[in-house]
Formats: structure tokens, sequence, C-alpha cells
């Protein structure tokens, strides 16, 4: 035989179970429901009915339950990301990589002022974001009661330094938000200080998550009393155990960026000893504490703190102690914060990004509650993609 | 369907080839226009009927032209006539009716209503042009009629090329269509040229394609002369790969199956003028409309002035064929007003300018050409080639913008070197030399196919650029 007819067999010896066995493996293998790794939902089969098949929508129905019950999907999700890699792209679906093995999501759903989302886009709608920071100013000057503003950078904004990426529109967002809120009493226009910290090596941000690690959290923590005027009461962060309890964590930014080969991060929990002296609540159910263990057998560990998404969070002392009541309108950056700041408030946490329930009625609902405080804790990416923060009143 | 897709490469694919091959001979015909009509009804269930209308009007059309051929020739005449009007009549109305309503509503005392519902059945202009060159050629004595409808149907509705083409002309293939010899050499060749195209497209195109987009998109929000430039040079580029790569799996799913159809692009951008860009460029196409338009007017016999207005008809078509839309018609005007300088004075000049200055004027062109082809809003298109100098512009380049050039710079290298013959020559230089070179070959199968499955299990959905016309 000749090396042509060699090469021509071994084409075919490549090609034919290459195709046959994908379709023979996808056919027998079951399907899933859920990915761990992407963290998300899996097509499952389509239903099948003639109007869908007429419009077409069967056809992109059953190519995306092709794609998520494909063989092998999670090693050839990692193949694809080191490929983008290695031709130098330094990121891979909108996460980069950087330095110290730091992902940032990048591109993010612009929304309009005029109601119009762009996908995919890294910069921010100037008119939308001067609109909500106006709507936050409004609330501010309107209430009587201390009122604390904290709006958490996104990876991308905290970690620049790790990143080839420009932070032109990082530091463009932020000093609009200076421009529009910076005479706002309360504002803590905290970005700068965790830019800082990135910088002086401290992990502040999970590497591989778009949140903060229980360390940025207690800085925000120590921010946020200086902002009620309670600098003294700060609890100092040696009087604190810090006990590391997974080194697995696989963040949000890990699942989406497809780059397998960047480690995990670890969590860690800062404890007093004098946890089960709250109550915590979510939803009217009780608690075991501030922390759900059981996530960490999970891949979304980071919903060990207050047990993830709740709508209704509310924590208070056992012993029946009252204490100033803080009313927090925020989304899951709170939860790693609220263990610090139940040590001197009883706190009611709303969920600003709940699917049930618009709690943008600021004033209703610290009323509702009886705020002695209030605080509003979300994250830029909230503020640039949705229009939650346009709606408060 | 598309062949870029998992539902393609695993599941349509195997069983197509399973039944193709499981059959004896004469029954291959019937499994290929089966399978055929299943890759068709599968995203346009509705238009399958259109289709098979205009198949069936032409078969029997093909009957009577066979019967008045000799003994009445104008007979014949006004029945190939009636047969490509039919066909003409559907691509027309699917495709140019609202169109021409919304036009021509706009002069004073015309109201014609549009029609929301119409939408374009995918692959309409390819498939009807192949109809028609069976008409034609079997008016004109070029071939003989076909009395099989399955023959016949399946000539039509030939998955591999039949929503993109290449447009394969009925007398290239006639015989093929009769009798045809599969084999391993034929079923390998064709397998390495699919993987090819499957690179061309998923690996290059795809994502050349949002880089274009991504300039895009950012031109709305801060807009600079190298954002313009990108988007414009990405889409040109991209346009090749998506178009080239359809044709070369075309041509190697065909292959595969044991057929042969014509080239259908050899590296046009390599050209070094504009006339030579359209003998490299969409190749079935051009001889298309060449073959049925140009030639049947007169062509260049009959003086220079009937020759410009021959050139003038086919470009205006050849626009108005990419799409129902004013950039095309101007697209294609932008071409014949180039072609007919390149050919009055131009390429004289052009012979005793260096080959890189020729080059760069052929490709400043194209892409100049692309930007009018790539945006049905001409407002847009004029804002994106203002751009190009600056008017309008916050600046050169801005942070993002370079950041994102950057990043993407060795993918468009890669780009611009395997849009040129300079692989395809290394490698066979190298094979030259050392004959095992060859084993290569199923080596690098494995990887593209590999790469391949990996990009498209990530990725959303991406249909053809070239499936729109």
């Amino acid at each position: 035989m000749n090396v042509k007819r060699i090469t021509e067999i071994l084409t075919l010896a490549v090609f034919l179970p290459v195709i046959f066995g994908f379709a023979i493996g996808f056919l027998l293998l079951p399907d899933r429901e859920f990915s761990e790794q992407e963290n998300r939902s899996l097509r499952t089969l389509p239903e099948f009915t003639l109007e869908k098949l007429a419009s077409g929508r069967f056809a992109e129905e059953i190519n995306d339950y092709f794609a998520d019950q494909f063989p092998l999907r999670d090693p050839l999700v990692g193949i694809k990301g080191l490929a983008e890699i290695a031709m130098g792209k330094g990121e891979n679906d909108g996460v980069l990589l950087g330095r110290d093995g730091y992902l940032a999501k990048r591109r993010f759903a612009m929304r309009c002022r005029d109601g119009r989302i762009l996908p995919d886009i890294d910069a921010f709608d100037e008119e939308h974001v001067r609109d909500a920071a106006r709507a936050i100013k409004r609330v501010s000057d309107g209430t009587e009661l201390p009122f604390s503003i904290f709006l958490t950078g996104r990876t991308l904004d905290v970690a620049a330094s790790k990143f080839s990426y420009p932070s032109a529109y990082s530091d463009a967002l932020l000093s609009l938000l200076r421009e529009e809120l910076g005479d706002v009493e309360g504002y803590i226009d905290s970005v700068p200080l965790y830019r800082e910290k990135t910088e002086a090596g401290e992990e502040v941000y999970y590497r591989t998550d778009h949140h903060w690690t229980t360390l940025g959290a207690y800085y925000a923590y120590g921010e946020i009393l200086r902002s009620f005027g309670m600098e003294e009461e700060i609890l100092p962060a040696s009087a604190f155990e810090r006990v590391t309890v997974s080194d697995a964590f696989y963040g949000t930014s890990w699942s989406a960026g497809g780059m397998k080969f960047v480690s995990p991060d670890t969590i860690e929990l800062w404890l007093l000893g004098d946890e089960d002296r709250y109550e915590v609540t979510a939803d009217g159910r009780t608690l075991e504490g501030f922390y759900s263990y059981r996530y960490l057998e999970e891949k979304d560990q980071y919903s060990l703190f207050l047990d993830g998404t709740h709508d209704v969070v509310t924590v208070k002392r056992r012993d029946g102690v009252e204490r100033p009541t803080l009313v927090l309108f925020k989304d899951s950056f709170a939860n790693s914060v609220a263990p610090f700041l139940a040590r001197h408030f009883d706190l009611v946490l709303l969920n600003l990004s709940s699917v049930r329930t618009d709690y943008t009625n600021i004033t209703a609902y610290c009323e509702e509650y009886g705020a002695d405080y209030v605080l509003l804790i979300y994250t830029l990416e909230n503020v640039v993609t949705t229009n939650k923060m346009n709606g408060l009143r | 369907m598309v062949f870029s897709s998992l539902l393609f490469l695993f599941a349509y694919l195997p069983i197509t080839l399973l039944c193709y091959y499981a059959v004896p001979r004469k029954w291959r015909n019937l499994v290929l226009f089966a399978v055929s009509l299943l890759f068709y009804g599968w995203g346009e269930p509705v238009y399958i009927l259109l289709m098979m209308l205009s198949i069936t009007s032409a078969y029997f059309f093909g009957f009577f032209i066979e019967r008045y051929r000799t003994s009445a020739p104008k007979k014949a005449k006004w029945m190939m006539i009636l047969s490509v009007a039919v066909s003409l009549a559907l691509l027309f109305f699917f495709k140019y009716y609202n169109f021409f309503a919304e036009n021509l509503s706009r002069l004073p005392l015309i109201e014609i209503p549009g029609i929301e519902a119409l939408k374009l059945p995918i692959g309409i202009s390819f498939y009807t042009f192949q109809i028609i060159s069976y008409t034609v050629d079997l008016y004109r004595r070029d071939c003989e009629l076909q009395r099989n409808y399955i023959t016949f149907g399946t000539y039509v509705t030939l998955f591999p090329q039949l929503i993109a083409g290449p447009i394969v002309r009925y007398r290239d293939v006639d015989e093929q269509l009769r009798e045809r010899k599969e084999s391993v050499s034929d079923f390998a060749a064709g397998v390495a040229r699919l993987t090819v195209g499957l690179c061309k497209k998923i690996l290059v195109g795809d994502l050349l394609a949002a880089g274009s987009e991504y300039f895009r998109h950012l031109a709305v929000l801060e807009n600079t002369a190298l954002g313009a430039w990108m988007t414009i040079i990405l889409y040109t580029l991209h346009l090749y790969y998506d178009f080239s790569g359809y044709s070369d799996m075309a041509i190697g799913l065909g292959r595969m199956l044991g057929f042969r159809f014509p080239e259908n692009f050899n590296y046009p951008y390599i050209a070094k003028s504009i006339t030579e860009f359209w003998r490299r460029w969409h190749i079935s196409l051009s001889t298309w409309f060449r073959e049925y338009v140009y030639i049947p007017l007169g062509g260049n016999r009959r003086g220079s002035a009937r020759q410009y207005l021959n050139l003038a008809v086919v470009w205006l078509l050849t626009g108005f064929w990419h799409g129902a839309s004013w950039n095309f018609v101007l697209w294609g005007i932008y071409f014949l007003v180039i072609l007919i300088i390149e050919k009055a004075f131009l390429l004289k000049v052009l012979d005793k300018t260096p080959a890189a200055l020729r080059h760069i004027y052929a490709m400043l062109l194209v892409t100049l050409g692309f930007l009018i082809f790539s945006y049905p809003d001409l407002t847009t298109a004029k804002d994106c080639f203002l751009s190009l100098f600056g008017v309008g512009c916050v600046g050169a380049t801005s942070a993002v913008a370079t950041y994102e050039v950057l990043r993407i710079l060795p993918l468009i290298l890669l780009a611009a070197i395997g849009a040129t013959p300079i692989p395809k020559k290394l490698f066979a230089a190298l094979r030259e030399k050392w004959k095992p070179a060859e084993l290569f070959v199923p080596l690098l199968t494995a990887a593209g196919l590999l790469l391949c499955v990996a990009y498209l299990v990530d990725s959303t959905f991406s249909p053809f650029a070239y499936l729109n016309f």
C-alpha cells in the first residue's frame, strides 16, 4: 500500500468513528438536567408541536438540546477555552483571564435609558446610569433616617490592575457616580479602597467569582459603620477566628469562562464564637445560622452565606435583646456582610433582585419594618444592566 | 439545517451516509432526494411546497421543450420562456414583493400593501437559478430531457449545494446524476474538504464575524476610525471564510457521495484588480450570469456601447440577487462602474504598476464594496464610510478599541495568510520532499474536527451569512 492509500484509509478511520461515535454516545447517554460546572440548567428534549415545527422554533430548540446534552460536553468546553487562550485572545466567552488566576466578566447586557438592551457590551449608557444615581439621591434626600449607599464594584472595577484590559469604562462609570452622588451624605465611594487592597496583594474579591471574599466583606462592614458614625464600634480583624471552609470554590466567572485550567478559590469564614446567639430566618423559615454548610457540597458555594437567595431575611438576637433595626435593600453581596453587621443591628434584608416582590419602594418598606438605619448594597453590574435603581422611591 | 451544527454532523450526516451506502446504486438518488427534502424542511417546513412547485413546473415544461425543440422551435422557445417565467415569478414574489410594494408606494397615487407574513424562503435564489439552468440548457440542446422526476428532484434539492451553492449547472452534473462511482479515495478527499470548510467557518469565520459585530456595536458608544476600519476589514475576511467555507463543505459532502461540483472560490483576496477579483469570487454565480444573461444579451459581440449596457444589466441583477434592498443595488452599480473603468483604461495602467500597489488597490475597493454590502441602511453605511477618515469620531482610536484589536491580531494574521495559497503551497512542497507528510492529513482532520466540535458545543448557533440571499 502506498502512502496515499494509507492516508485515505486513516482519514476514514478518523472521521467515521468520530461522527458515529458521538452520535451513538448522544443516543445512549442519559440527559443531564443541570450542569454543575457551568452552574446552569441544560436544555432537555423539547416538546414537539406542529406549530413549533412550522415556525422553525422546534429546530432551534433541538439545536440547543444537542449542544447541551452532547457527549463529553464539559471537556469539549474546556478545549475551546484553551484554544481561545492559546490564540492569544486573553479571554473566552466574554470572561477575561488576568494575572494570578483572576477571572472577570467583561461584557454585560447594556441597558439604555430608552429601554433598549444591547447585549455583550463593555460600556454603559450614561443617561441610564445618571438617572439611576438621581433616583438614589432622591430617596436619600427624602429620608430622615441614616442612609448609606454602597455600590459594589465588579471584579473588572476592583481588580483592574490584574487585567491588561483598559480600565477606561470602569473609571468613567466611577467618576460619573461620583459626580452625581459625591455630595450625598452616606454615599460610600468604595471602589478605590478595593483597588488599593487588590494592588497590595490582598484577595478582597474571589478570583473566580463576581462576589467579594469575606475579607472584602469585612472591609465593607468597616466602611458602613464609619458612614453611620459608629467608627468606635468596629470590631478589629484580630477579634475573629478565620476558618477556611472550602478550597474548591469554582465561582460564576469560572463557570461562564470555560477556562478550566484556572484553580479554584478558597472560602473563609470569620467567626467570633457567638454565632449561635443569633436567629436567622429566610422567607419565614428559621435557618441553621448565618451559614448553610450544605452548600459546600454543591457548586454554588457562595450560597453558604445566609442560605443564598431569599426575598426577606431577618437576623435577631435569640435572647430577645433589641437593637436598632437596619433595613438592607440589597443583592447577594450583602449576604456575606450581614454576619458582621448582625453584631450591631437587628437586620432585615430585602432582595432587590427578587422576581416575586418588588422592594424598590424604600420609603414604604422602611416604615413597614421600623427601620432605624437604611443601607443600600447593590452591585455596579446590576446598576448598568437593570433598571431597579432607576425605580427607587 | 446548516452544516456547521451538531445536529447536522452527528445526526443527519451519519443517518444519510448509512442509508445512502446501504442501498443499491439505483436507489441512491431516491435516498438523496428524500434526505434532501428533510434537510430543507427542517428549517423551512412550509416552503418545501414552494420548492416542489418550482421543481414540478420545470420538470413538466421540460417535456414540452423537448417535444417542440426540433419540430417547432418557436413553440419550444415560448415553453422555455414560460418555464423560466414561472420560476422567476416565484422568486420575485417571495423575495422582492415587499421591496417593490414599499418603494412603489412612495410614488404619488400608488398604494401597494406589503405582506408582513412573507419571509424569504431559504436558498430560493440558489435553487431557482439551478432550475433555470436546466430549462435553458435543455432548450439550447446542451443537455437531454430528464424523464425521471426523482433524478430531476435530486438535482435541484441535493442538500450539499441546496441552500448556498455552488450553483451547479445542470449539464455539469447531468451524467453524474445518472451514473456515478463512489470510491474510498473520493470519500476521503471529501472528508478532508468538509473538515477544511468546517474549520474555515467555525474556527475562523464566526470569530471574525463576532469581532466585526463587536466593533459595529462599539461605534454606537465610541466611534473611532480604527474601529470603523476593523468593522469592515473583519467583515470582509469573515465573508470569505464563511462563504468559501460553505462551498468547501458542499464540495466535500458532494464528493463523499460521489459528485464533483465546480469550484466556487479561487483565492479572491489575492486579486490585483476588480476584474480579477470577480473571476475568483463566487465563480458559480458569475458563470451563471455570464451564461444565462450576458451572453444571450449579445455579450461583447455587438459593439462596446451594447457591451456596457449588457454589463449594466448583469451587475444590477447581481446586486439585486444578493438581496431586496437598495444597498445591494448600489453594491452592484459600484462594481459595474469600477469594472467599466478597468475595461476602458485602468487595467492597462495597472499592468505597469507594482504588484503590491495593485493588490492594495483591489483589496481597498473590495473592502469598501463590502461596506456597502454589510449595511442595509445607507445612512449608517455613509457614517461608517466617513468614520474611516475620522469624520464623526471621538478619535483615531480608544483604549478599548486598541485592546480589542491587539487581542484578535493573531486571528486576523492567521486569517489573512489562510486566504492566500501560501499554506497549500507549503504543504505541497513539504509533501514533495518528504512523502510521509501526507499522513498529516488524517491527523489534521482529527484535530480540526475535534476543535470544531468544541467550538460548536460552546457557542450559540450561528447560521451562514449567505443563507439570506
